[in-house]
């Protein structure tokens, strides 16, 4: 095994890490911010791939030109599933916590339904673009254009998400975390936070849904291949922490790229998986979690 | 009391209804066919059912004769003109739901047959379930050489296994290097984690070795991933004459462009079917498909040698908007092959049909596909299914081997 050989799969480690972080910074932050497991994640990062798929056969334009509408769109659908949904799943009296996760899970299944309803269950493929399928070679190793944007894409994320949290709304997220009870006698509209909130979260596995799409199959169970991926990595970097996400996507990234090389590509989860067990076990909270 | 009464009166009402329903109903057979008709195989099984239920049309309907097995029209002539019905169960490429699919299908609706079911992981379950109802389970596109080696009673298969299957791709490497003057000298296999991969890897394990070829890498990879550029990796860097890969539809999108990502582009790729012949995957990888070589149970232009293919593809064009492949042919077949059997049997009851199949032996002109024929050997294995080489040509799979059956000369480059 020569020295190109473990940079090219440690490069192929990172770009798709980085897009595992962004799909789970959306993860991270709704559970952060109101303890709700959201498992229909995957499936929002599916509807967000279907409206590129679909913006991009209608008009023909590059799909990274159509990230911004998709983007809007994911935001208010997140938002819609916050008042349509998770509101009234928070409102119950009994079991709360069983409540949010059949409502989370049983949208997720509605979800794939309508989509395989909608498109089939056909695997489409954006197929043209600037970076579509195209591959820089630098002293040897291989960099694929689409992932190359879907990284750099996913850190300008990062770093719009960091930002937002230095605004007064970022505070006034961050205090709802810390106490939601506090929070409605300065002020607050808890109710209106947790809205962005959802809307945030929908935003960011929307835009890692795009930049997914430019390389990446679309069909109605893609979700659940990243999903699993996604609910490690949360609970790696830690629930609620954004520059957890980060770190843990990319360790994740690179440990499950590494593990294909050196073991059997079948078991290239183990590693994924041995580290999850071990946080669960020695560091319940996650490498940079506080809760 | 009163109440109780009239839910007494009704329900008897209703039984006799459905005795009623029951007595019509023996003009018609219900077949039960157990597809994925959602999850990650869902194109597969929405083809299916179009290509069963056009079958269906074709054995039940009125119209000018088509020169195929059961393609007079008019129901089955020995039951009196009797029609058959195709039910649909979804077994979600779940072997424990096929199971329980199976077991709906025969004790609720009360099927005497059961046909299905592409995934050979779930044709392992259902074959179980109908050997101990004892009904026959028709396998039309399930490729395990495993499934027919259990000495199963009630199971049958129409399809060439992946050891025929892999039989005629190391014929086409040693033909095509006689031909050429350009032998495979080491090929590459890799293939996804469940029965039908691991299986297709074994066969072509033993053949490679028997035909003096190097096995230079053997990479069992997880299916449905995320990702394959670390598997693309090591497949560059042993950059084998021939890539062998077996592989459902998604991955088969993900790993041509994995491999294209890293600059890697093999000689040539000899695909054990499933996904490679999807429109879906032509459709995605476009350009990077040109030339990839796949084993097939059918050859759409083999007009001369199946003269039955236009009507039967047209009507099936008409339907679905696609031409017939590997795997909608194979149902088109396997139902065919049914109709007759449960025609010859004169009888609805299992055991008469499986009687029937034993007995079956129908000459190659009679089908669409170019095998010589249908007979069943003790295993249940139709012995007589020949595949062909494909070779994809300007977005179309074309017909390279054998070169009898050829409407193109093969593209070659190993060795080149």
């Amino acid at each position: 095994m020569t020295l190109d050989i473990i940079l090219q799969a440690a490069i192929g480690g990172l770009l798709m890490g980085l897009i595992y972080a962004l799909v789970a910074a959306g993860l991270s932050l709704i559970f952060g911010l109101m303890d709700v497991v959201n498992f229909a994640h995957g499936e929002l990062m599916m509807i967000a791939m279907y409206a590129a798929f679909v913006l991009w056969q209608v008009s023909g334009l590059d799909p990274l030109l159509l990230l911004p509408i998709v983007v809007v769109l994911m935001f208010g659908l997140g938002m819609g599933v916050y008042r349509g949904l998770i509101a009234r799943a928070l409102s119950v009296r009994f079991n709360r916590g069983m409540v949010q996760i059949f409502v989370t899970f049983g949208l997720a299944i509605f979800i794939r339904g309508a989509a395989q309803f909608c498109f089939g269950g056909e695997f489409r493929s954006i197929t043209t673009g600037v970076v579509a399928n195209r591959t820089a070679e630098i002293a040897g190793v291989f960099l694929p254009l689409p992932q190359v944007a879907a990284s750099l894409v996913c850190l300008a994320a990062f770093a719009g998400l960091l930002l937002i949290s230095r605004t007064e709304f970022g505070h006034a997220l961050e205090a709802t975390r810390e106490d939601r009870d506090a929070v409605a006698l300065i002020g607050i509209d808890r109710d209106r936070i947790f809205a962005l909130g959802w809307g945030l979260g929908a935003a960011a596995v929307g835009i890692a849904g795009v930049m997914l799409a430019t390389f990446y199959y679309v069909s109605p169970n893609v979700g659940a291949n990243f999903a699993i991926t996604a609910y490690v990595t949360v609970a790696l970097g830690g629930f609620g922490s954004l520059g957890g996400a980060l770190v843990a996507g990319l360790l994740i990234g690179e440990v499950e790229a590494l593990t294909a090389l050196v073991l059997e590509p079948s078991l290239k989860q183990v590693g994924m998986f041995v580290i999850y067990l071990a946080v669960v076990l020695f560091r319940p909270r996650g490498l940079f979690g506080t809760l | 009391m009163k109440r109780r009464e009239l839910l007494l009166s009704a329900g008897a009402v209703a039984m006799a209804g459905s005795a009623v329903g029951r007595a019509e109903a023996a003009d018609e057979i219900v077949i039960g066919a157990i597809y994925p008709m959602t999850g990650n195989a869902a194109p597969i099984g929405a083809d299916a059912k179009v290509s069963l239920e056009m079958t269906a049309e074709i054995i039940n309907g009125s119209h000018p004769p088509i020169p195929t097995l059961m393609g007079q029209g008019g129901g089955l002539p020995a039951l009196g003109g009797a029609k058959i019905r195709i039910v649909i169960a979804d077994h979600q490429n779940d072997p424990q739901k096929a199971r329980a699919e199976a077991e709906r299908l025969i004790t609720q609706d009360k099927v005497p047959v059961l046909i299905g079911s592409y995934t050979s992981a779930t044709a392992a379950t259902i074959s179980q379930v109908a050997e101990r109802y004892e009904v026959p389970y028709l396998s039309m596109d399930n490729s395990s050489p495993s499934l027919s080696a259990r000495g199963l009673k009630w199971f049958f298969r129409t399809s060439p296994h992946d050891e025929m299957f892999t039989v005629a791709m190391f014929e086409f490497f040693r033909d095509i290097g006689k031909k050429t003057g350009r032998p495979v000298k080491t090929v590459a296999l890799i293939y996804e984690d469940s029965i039908f991969g691991t299986d297709s890897s074994n066969v072509q394990r033993s053949l490679a070795q028997k035909a003096g070829i190097k096995v230079v890498a053997d990479i069992k990879y997880r299916g449905n991933s995320p990702s394959l550029s670390t598997e693309a990796q090591r497949l560059k860097a042993a950059n084998a004459d021939v890539l062998m890969p077996s592989s459902y539809t998604n991955d088969a999108i993900l790993m041509l462009r994995a491999m294209n990502e890293i600059g890697y582009h093999p000689r040539a790729i000899m695909a054990q079917a499933a996904g490679f012949q999807e429109q879906d995957f032509i459709t995605a990888s476009g350009p990077l498909a040109e030339g990839v070589l796949s084993r097939s149970s059918f050859a759409v232009d083999a007009v001369k040698a199946r003269p039955a293919i236009p009507a039967v593809n047209g009507a099936y064009r008409a339907k679905n908007g696609k031409d017939l492949n590997d795997n909608t042919a194979r149902q088109v077949t396997g139902l065919q092959v049914l109709a007759d059997a449960i025609n010859r049997a004169g009888s609805a009851k299992p055991d008469a049909i499986r009687q029937a199949l034993v007995a079956a032996n129908v000459p190659g002109e009679q089908l669409i596909v170019p095998w010589k024929g249908v007979h069943f050997d003790a295993t249940g294995q139709n012995v007589l299914a020949t595949p062909v080489i494909q070779q994809i040509t300007n977005g179309t799979y074309r017909t390279v081997y054998p070169f009898e059956l050829a409407s193109l000369d093969a593209m070659w480059n190993v060795g080149g």
